[in-house]
This record gives structure tokens, C-alpha cells and sequence, in this order.
């Protein structure tokens, strides 16, 4: 559409519904406690990064994620690797993952706490664990749908098993592990938020359990917005950094989705 | 030298069985040029993938005498272009980790050259034309200078003067490198342009073999590359006329 190329329309629909927002809070007289209005929920962020606390809040958040995205990463393209490689591991390693991939990570919070504490090690496990199917799912799928007849051209020149893996499968596997990823950090955060919100002293979704505690709704709304635009934000960068290191995968770019 | 020896290769489809050959014979004297011709299905590309050691014949067995491995160059009757690759990385493919990178880089470049796809050489396969895809598909076999050359049907998506071209270019690589060549071909006058010898293929067995001797270059319409074009269509006929015989 002409209109939707030209001029964003995100920048519109935020407007219009921060104004039916403002609106409806006037005119319905909502308690502040319930819903507070937009000024409200613009004041109580400016005291917060005043003191200090929102970047503090944010930094112990990200930290996180970034810290459980890596390690994830990690270890399920290790496992998606071996698996493509070694046979008699895959199907010994596949039932037992496959049970554990039905558990929410959020139902795993007890036992993490028993296992890892109550500190930065329990909710980067629980990160972990909701980031690993994702990209574990996507780099396996992506390598099982890998087009016999690139690996054939790595054979006729003379590539060993190991480097048709390497050179072969994992590039032509990548969109579907750089699906894999997009997802897992969206799973991750939201499963960061979900341990925030029972056992922690920082970080957002402690944020918004403090202040619920202390009735303030005001910086929970506060909370909230952020949460949600530090997800945006994040896939954001991510499609953009895809898109400019592997121009061939397709994602849909960053300037394509207000389109 | 190379030999295939009574090699049958049968494929299952829906539990039907194919004979994509059958007792198929085929001697390849070092530094030959052979060509192979024969209708759509006769087993041509099957033949080439059993030389090229990506499939194992069902009976018979390929023979070959010398000792190590040959280098094996395959071009095949798709692009295969890996599509994030730059043209030079798909060209360079096989040698990568192979060769100093200085070296992979002059081979690559002159390969490209001779190609015509020296203005290419960062492009992704995907802003290739397909006749240009073709032509990266064909450098990559040339530039690790393999001892059997495979090719199925290279120049099939090229324009006549660009085909031409490449043609007399291949036939100064094997002049000058003496690979061994396995060329498959739907173009008869390709077939006897090219070929020291043209093996006419019918459903999976070679039907009839023509020697070539006439002296390089050739011309087609010299009348020795004409008499033989005339035999090779007879041979065509007389095997689709058996073919609604049975
Ligand atoms: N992977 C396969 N699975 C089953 N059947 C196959 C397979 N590859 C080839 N065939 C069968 O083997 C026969 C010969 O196929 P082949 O590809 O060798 O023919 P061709 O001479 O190269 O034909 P064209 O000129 O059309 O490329 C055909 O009947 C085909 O159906
Ligand atoms: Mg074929």
C-alpha cells in the first residue's frame, strides 16, 4: 500500500491508543490504584530514571538474558551438532529431551531454586532453559532439510563428513536456527520476567512485584511498557543485525514490517 | 584408464523397480574425451553419478587402474550454486583449506576470466542469470584441474555464440591438462564437435559407439563432423524405432 510505505503507521496507532488511554481514565474517573493515567505513568518513570533505579533495573534484566541467550545457544547448537553427527547419542539424548520439552521453564522455578539458590545462576538457568528448544528445534530442523544435492557437490569435492557439516549444512541450515533464535529470545524474555516475579531482588519483573506490594500501579504500567518495549527493541536489533551479516537469509528486514 | 564393467544400477520407485542401467560397458582410456548422447531417462546422469562415486551400482563394479584416487570434478545438469557463497567462494569451493589463500584467489580470478564472470566475482548466485549460473558451476569443476572431469550437459542454458566459446575452451583445458572427460550432451553437433568418441545411449546400455578421429579444430560444417552427425541421428532413429517395436 502507498500510504503504508511512505509514513509509518506505528507512530499513529501508539498515539491513538495512549489517547483512548487518557480518554477513558477522564471519563470513567478509574482509581489511580487501578489504572492510572498516562501523565501518571509519565511522572512515576521520570522519578524512577531520576534515581537511578529504571537503568539500574533494565541493566540486571538484560544481563541476564544476554548471559542465558549465550549459553543456550551454545549448548543446542553443540547438541543439534552432535546429533547430525553421531547417531546411537541421538537416540539415546531425543526421548529424554523431548520430555523435558513439554515442561514449561516456569514450573521449573522450584527446583532451580533448590538446585542453583535464589541468585544470578537460577535465572539464567531458567533462561536458558526456555531459550535451548528453540534454537535446538531450528538448527536440527534446519539441518534435517538441508538439499542432498548441496551436500552432494561437497562430496564430489572431496569434503569429509565433518566439514560437509560445517561448510555445507550448518550455512544452508542457518534460516531456520536464525528462526530458531528470534524466537528463543522472546521465549527468554518473557521466562526472565516469570523468575523476576518470584524470587529476586532486580531487575523488571521485580520492579513491577515491589510495586504492586507498595500499591503503586503507577510504575507497575511503568514496568510493563517497558518489558514490552525492551522486547521490541531487542528483536529489532536482531533482524537487523541478520539482515546485514547474512543478506541471503530471509527475514523479514526491519524497514519491511511497517510496510 | 577407468572402466565400467557390466554395471547395473536399478532404482526403486513406489516398490516398482527402474533399470536406470543396465550391463552398461564403458572404457575410458586416460585422457580421453568421451561423450555420451541418448534421449531423455536413458541413464546418462546415473552413469556419471556411479563415476563420480556418489551412488555404488547395484551389480558390476567400476574399475580402475593407478593408485590413488582421482580428483574429480563434477559439473552438474543444476547450478548447485550454494546460494551464500559469493560466486568466487562457490568457485573457490573445493580448494578452500586446501591451497594458500593467494593461490585459491589467482585460480579463482583466472577461472572467472575465462568464464566471462570476472565483473561477478562478489555477486550472489542468486543475481546470476542462469546461463551465468551455469558458467560459475562449470569454473568450479575447472579450477582444481581434476583428473576425471564429469559433465552433465554444461552448456545446455547458454546462447550458441557463448556455447561455442566455451566449448573451444574446453577442449584447450584438455588439450593442455589431459584430464580424463565424460561429457553429456542432448546436442548432437555438440556430440561430434567435442567427443574423440560418442557412445549413443538407449534405456540404460550403449547402443552404439562412434570413433571420432577427425583433427582439431573442427569445423561443423566440415564434412567428416557432418557424415558423423548423420550417423549418430541414424543411430537415434533405429533405437526409437526399436523402442515402439516392443
Ligand atoms: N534418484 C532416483 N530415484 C529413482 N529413479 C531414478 C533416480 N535417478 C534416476 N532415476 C531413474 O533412472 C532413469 C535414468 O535417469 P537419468 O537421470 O540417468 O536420465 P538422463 O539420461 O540423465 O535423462 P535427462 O537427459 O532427462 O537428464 C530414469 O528412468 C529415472 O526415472
Ligand atoms: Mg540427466
Amino acid at each position: 500500500m502507498r500510504i503504508g510505505k511512505s509514513l509509518p503507521v506505528w507512530p499513529l496507532v501508539a498515539l491513538a491508543i495512549v489517547a483512548t488511554w487518557a480518554i477513558g481514565v477522564a471519563v470513567t474517573g478509574v482509581s489511580r490504584a487501578l489504572l492510572p493515567s498516562p501523565a501518571l505513568v509519565v511522572d512515576a518513570a521520570q522519578e524512577l530514571a531520576g534515581s537511578g533505579q529504571l537503568a539500574k533495573h533494565v541493566r540486571v534484566s538484560v544481563t541476564r538474558l544476554a548471559a542465558g541467550f549465550a549459553l543456550s545457544t551454545l549448548l543446542a547448537l553443540i547438541a543439534a551438532f552432535v546429533f547430525a553427527r553421531v547417531a546411537w547419542v541421538r537416540s539415546v539424548v531425543e526421548p529424554p529431551l523431548e520430555f523435558l520439552r513439554q515442561i514449561p521453564p516456569l514450573a521449573m522455578i522450584p527446583l532451580l531454586i533448590l538446585w542453583l539458590g535464589i541468585g544470578e545462576a537460577q535465572k539464567i538457568g531458567i533462561i536458558t532453559l526456555a531459550c535451548f528448544f528453540p534454537i535446538f528445534l531450528g538448527t536440527t530442523g534446519g539441518i534435517a532439510q538441508c538439499d542432498q544435492k548441496l551436500i552432494e557437490v561437497g562430496r564430489v569435492s572431496g569434503l569429509s563428513p565433518n566439514e560437509i557439516l560445517l561448510r555445507v549444512v550448518l550455512p544452508s541450515a542457518l534460516p531456520s536456527v536464525v528462526i530458531g533464535l528470534r524466537i528463543a529470545l522472546g521465549q527468554g524474555w518473557r521466562a526472565l520476567v516469570g523468575a523476576e516475579l518470584v524470587a529476586s531482588s532486580a531487575g523488571l519483573g521485580y520492579l513491577i512485584e515491589d510495586a504492586q506490594n507498595l500499591a503503586r500501579t503507577d510504575i507497575v504500567v511503568v514496568g510493563v511498557i517497558l518489558i514490552g518495549t525492551l522486547g521490541l527493541a531487542s528483536d529489532w536489533l536482531f533482524r537487523h543485525a541478520i539482515a546485514s551479516a547474512w543478506p541471503w537469509v530471509p527475514v523479514d528486514r526491519p524497514h519491511e514490517s511497517n510496510a | 584408464m577407468l572402466e565400467c564393467r557390466a554395471i547395473s544400477k536399478t532404482y526403486r520407485i513406489e516398490g516398482r523397480e527402474v533399470a536406470a542401467l543396465r550391463d552398461f560397458d564403458l572404457h575410458l582410456p586416460a585422457g580421453s574425451l568421451t561423450v555420451l548422447v541418448g534421449p531423455s531417462g536413458c541413464g546418462k546422469t546415473t552413469a556419471l553419478r556411479l563415476l563420480a562415486g556418489l551412488e555404488q551400482p547395484t551389480a558390476g563394479a567400476i574399475v580402475r587402474s593407478g593408485g590413488k584416487p582421482l580428483g574429480v570434478g563434477y559439473v552438474f545438469q543444476e547450478p548447485r550454486l550454494m546460494p551464500w557463497l559469493s560466486v568466487a567462494r562457490n568457485v573457490g569451493f573445493a580448494l578452500e583449506g586446501r591451497a594458500p589463500k593467494p593461490d585459491i584467489t589467482a585460480r579463482v580470478a583466472e577461472i572467472l576470466d575465462v568464464m566471462g564472470l570476472g565483473d561477478f566475482a562478489d555477486a550472489r548466485p542468486d543475481q546470476l542469470s542462469g546461463g551465468m549460473a551455469s558458467r560459475a558451476g562449470l569454473a568450479r569443476a575447472l579450477v582444481t584441474r581434476p583428473e576425471l572431469l564429469l559433465l552433465d550437459e554444461p552448456f545446455a542454458a547458454l546462447d550458441a555464440m557463448t556455447r561455442r566459446r566455451l566449448q573451444a575452451e574446453l577442449v584447450a583445458v584438455w588439450q593442455r591438462l589431459r584430464p580424463t572427460i565424460v561429457f553429456v550432451t542432448h546436442d548432437i553437433e555438440e556430440a561430434a564437435l567435442l567427443a574423440d568418441s560418442v557412445c549413443l545411449m538407449e534405456r540404460g546400455v550403449i547402443a552404439e559407439r562412434y570413433a571420432n578421429r577427425v583433427p582439431r579444430p573442427r569445423d561443423p560444417t566440415d564434412l567428416a563432423i557432418v557424415e558423423l552427425r548423420r550417423a549418430i541421428i541414424a543411430g537415434f532413429e533405429a533405437g526409437e524405432s526399436r523402442k515402439s517395436n516392443t
